[in-house]
């Protein structure tokens, strides 16, 4: 999961940042409002933190320029002063949800895994898609009802495919979206992963879960799991 | 009692000065036109009496009066102008035509007395309504004493007098009411400055106009230039002030957010103390800010209603809390709405401030339902927000109410929120109840003063 936080405050920045990172996410960290749009029009980010306050482009143009743009990316809006005229605005703006400075970092982590989930159609924390079972707040996968047991990077490469369901995901889109940047981009080595994620996932070959469109990249679909499309983000 | 306007202070003034002053005039008038009129009549009567007097002649010591050269009316009947000599111990010896025919005597016992030699009187008999002149001439050789009388009947001069009267009342009484009128043009005018200032004034404080203007007389000039500068200073502190506040809460709340989270790295005992400190530092800015903000606004707001608001905040709240897929219950959902809501005046800022805070405890402490009622008196308008939530038990109520209390520590803000709704309303002369609600969680009642004199807005869905 690859996320996007624009906030001017160089050390809040660092920690949210440090945080999100250990929860095993991609952060991309902007310190302006312009770098923000930069890094927000150059990436495919699941969701963003944008600090209202900003210095150049402040949030609520940056969101405005988003969504006028058509990036859908839930994006999460951060107030100093939780006046309302502020919240209510980012919100009609384009923003999915608001919280108030001083925040707790699992608040902060809460409210983005409800909005990525809801990005991708889930109402709930349990995805339920046939045989699979993915707990998100748990980060526990089960298979048939028995715990199946992942690396924090299999598990993540799983999480993503699961909250782009239906979809093809290219092997660029799935590099963006699990390593910093400045990685070695070599898709065997995801292939690999791919692979050995499919042996845990699925040893007899029964479910299919995680399916090759050739030359397009993946598709996570399980035998059995009535996925739709996911919901158009309103 | 109602003082009387400026404009009413002035006509009546005018009104009472130019009546006292006109009666004066037309009293004078008319005491000095009598006296002339007076004059006059003796003059014309001594012209007579000296004409009778040249006609006699004394033949043979008898008196006699040659009639020719008399004045015309003597001889006429209706001439209204009767002479008579009057000798001394013979009586009346000549009598003019006019009153020979009327058989018109001397009237002995009206008379006034005869005058000495030499002397002249003029008199008026006010019984037979007449003027009387008498002259006393002692006639040589025969040393008789004789007394020409002439008499004129006043209702000639009565009537002069009574028609430059009704002329000299008509005048001055147009000359009044003409005044009057004037003067009320006038202070129209005059006060036209005046007024429009005072409607400028109702318009500012309804929220319709920025200023009052700068269109004004130089004797307003000043206090209008004044007045704008003090409105638009207000004004401009106000928000200066509340922007003021927000680059103090940013440059408080962000360090307050990066030492909460730098706790993590801590030892737990470290962490517990720093923790609780942190705390109690975050409800204290939260408090002084909220506080801040909280003044209290010099200018009534404009108008404004608070449902629309109301449905605004939902939305947005919606979609912030699109996951838990909350069911509102608003009048604003239903088929058909209430028809009306009495405005409050309230700034917009402020009022969103209070629904937002109200509304986002029932989002957040809800199970499945929100409900969003108004209830009208003609005195106030209340917002009534409910949930199905926990509530807010009895107890914890008042603790609530007071700013700074939490009666739910694990959900951070709501005691200052519920503070902030508190502090604003009790600025714009309202109040917040909490109460139970039937859906099993907490009502928050939030009561304004209607704007009464504001129209009536009709609820757009």
């Amino acid at each position: 999961m690859r996320l996007l936080i624009i906030e001017d405050e160089v050390l809040l920045a660092a920690q949210i940042d440090k945080f999100l990172r250990d929860q095993g996410f991609v952060v991309d960290v902007a310190t302006d409002g312009e770098e923000g749009l930069y890094f927000a029009r150059e990436y495919d980010h699941d969701a963003a933190v944008v600090d209202l306050g900003l210095p150049k482009v402040d949030g609520m143009s940056v969101i405005q320029t988003l969504r006028r743009e058509g990036k859908t990316t839930p994006i999460l809006i951060l107030t100093a002063r939780g006046g309302w005229r502020d919240k209510v605005h980012g919100l009609e703006s384009g923003a999915d949800d608001y919280l108030t400075k001083p925040f707790h970092m699992e608040e902060l982590l809460a409210r983005l895994k409800v909005l990525i989930r809801r990005a991708a159609g889930y109402a709930a924390a349990v995805l339920d898609c046939g045989p699979l079972r993915l707990d998100t707040a748990r980060k526990e996968v089960r298979v048939d009802g028995a715990v199946v047991d992942l690396t924090a990077f299999e598990y993540r490469m799983l999480e993503f495919l699961a909250m782009n369901p239906s979809r093809v995901v290219s092997k660029a889109e799935l590099t963006d979206h699990l390593y910093e940047q400045d990685h070695d981009r070599d898709s065997n080595v995801l292939e690999v992963f791919v692979a050995r994620l499919r042996r845990k996932l699925d040893p007899e070959g029964r479910h299919k879960p995680i399916r090759t469109v050739r030359g397009q990249g993946y598709r996570f679909a399980p035998e059995g799991a009535a996925l739709d499309a996911p919901a158009e983000p309103s | 009692m109602r003082a009387f306007s400026l404009q009413t202070r002035l006509l009546l003034v005018t009104i009472g000065v130019l009546t006292v002053g006109l009666s004066a005039v037309g009293w004078m008038l008319d005491r000095s036109h009598k006296a002339a009129v007076r004059t006059g009549a003796e003059q014309q009567l001594r012209n007579i009496a000296y004409g009778v007097l040249g006609a006699i002649d004394e033949r043979d010591g008898d008196i006699v009066v040659s009639t020719g050269h008399l004045a015309p009316r003597l001889a006429q009947p209706q001439g209204g102008l009767y002479a008579f000599v009057d000798v001394a111990g013979s009586g009346v010896v000549w009598r003019s035509p006019s009153a020979a025919v009327r058989g018109f005597d001397l009237p002995e016992n009206t008379l006034p007395r005869r005058p000495a030699p030499g002397e002249h009187i003029f008199a008026r008999d006010k019984s037979a309504a007449r003027f009387a002149f008498a002259y006393t001439v002692i006639w040589d050789p025969s040393k008789t004493r004789a007394t020409i009388w002439v008499f004129a009947d006043s209702a000639p001069y009565r009537e002069q007098i009574a028609g430059f009267r009704r002329s000299a009342a008509i005048g001055l009484i147009g000359a009044t009411l003409a005044f009057v009128i004037i003067q009320f043009a006038a202070v129209r005018w005059g006060f036209a400055p005046l007024r429009r200032m005072v409607a400028r004034i109702r318009a500012l404080e309804a929220g319709d106009r920025a200023d009052i203007g700068d269109d004004y007389p130089v004797e307003l000039g000043g206090l209008a230039r004044n007045l704008n500068r003090f409105v638009a200073y207000e004004r401009d502190n106000r928000e200066r002030y509340r922007r003021a506040m927000d680059d103090l809460a940013h440059s408080l709340k962000t360090p307050l957010a990066v030492l909460r989270n730098t706790m993590r790295d801590l030892q737990q005992s470290a962490a517990t103390v720093i923790a609780e400190q942190l705390g109690r530092m975050e409800t204290t800015v939260a408090h002084q800010l909220a506080r801040a903000v909280a003044a209290r606004p010099l200018l009534p707001a404009a108008p404004l209603s608070l449902l629309p608001l109301a449905a605004r905040i939902t939305r947005a709240l919606q979609t912030a809390y699109e996951e838990k897929g909350v069911v509102v219950d608003a009048p604003w959902q239903r088929e058909r709405p209430a028809q009306h809501e009495s405005a409050v005046r309230v700034d917009e800022s402020d009022a969103m401030d209070m629904i937002g805070n109200l509304l986002e405890n029932a989002f957040k402490y809800c199970r499945s339902q929100v409900r969003v009622s108004v209830d009208e008196t003609p005195k106030s308008v209340a917002l009534v927000i409910e949930d199905d939530g926990d509530g807010i038990p009895p107890a914890k109520r008042q603790a609530v109410l007071q700013r700074g209390a939490r009666a739910q520590d694990d959900v951070a803000g709501q005691g200052i929120g519920l503070a902030v709704v508190v502090e604003l309303a009790a600025n714009y002369g309202g109040r917040l109840a909490l109460a139970e609600s039937e859906l099993g969680g907490a009502l928050a009642r939030l009561e304004l003063p209607a704007a009464a004199d504001s129209p009536k807005v009709a609820i757009s869905r």
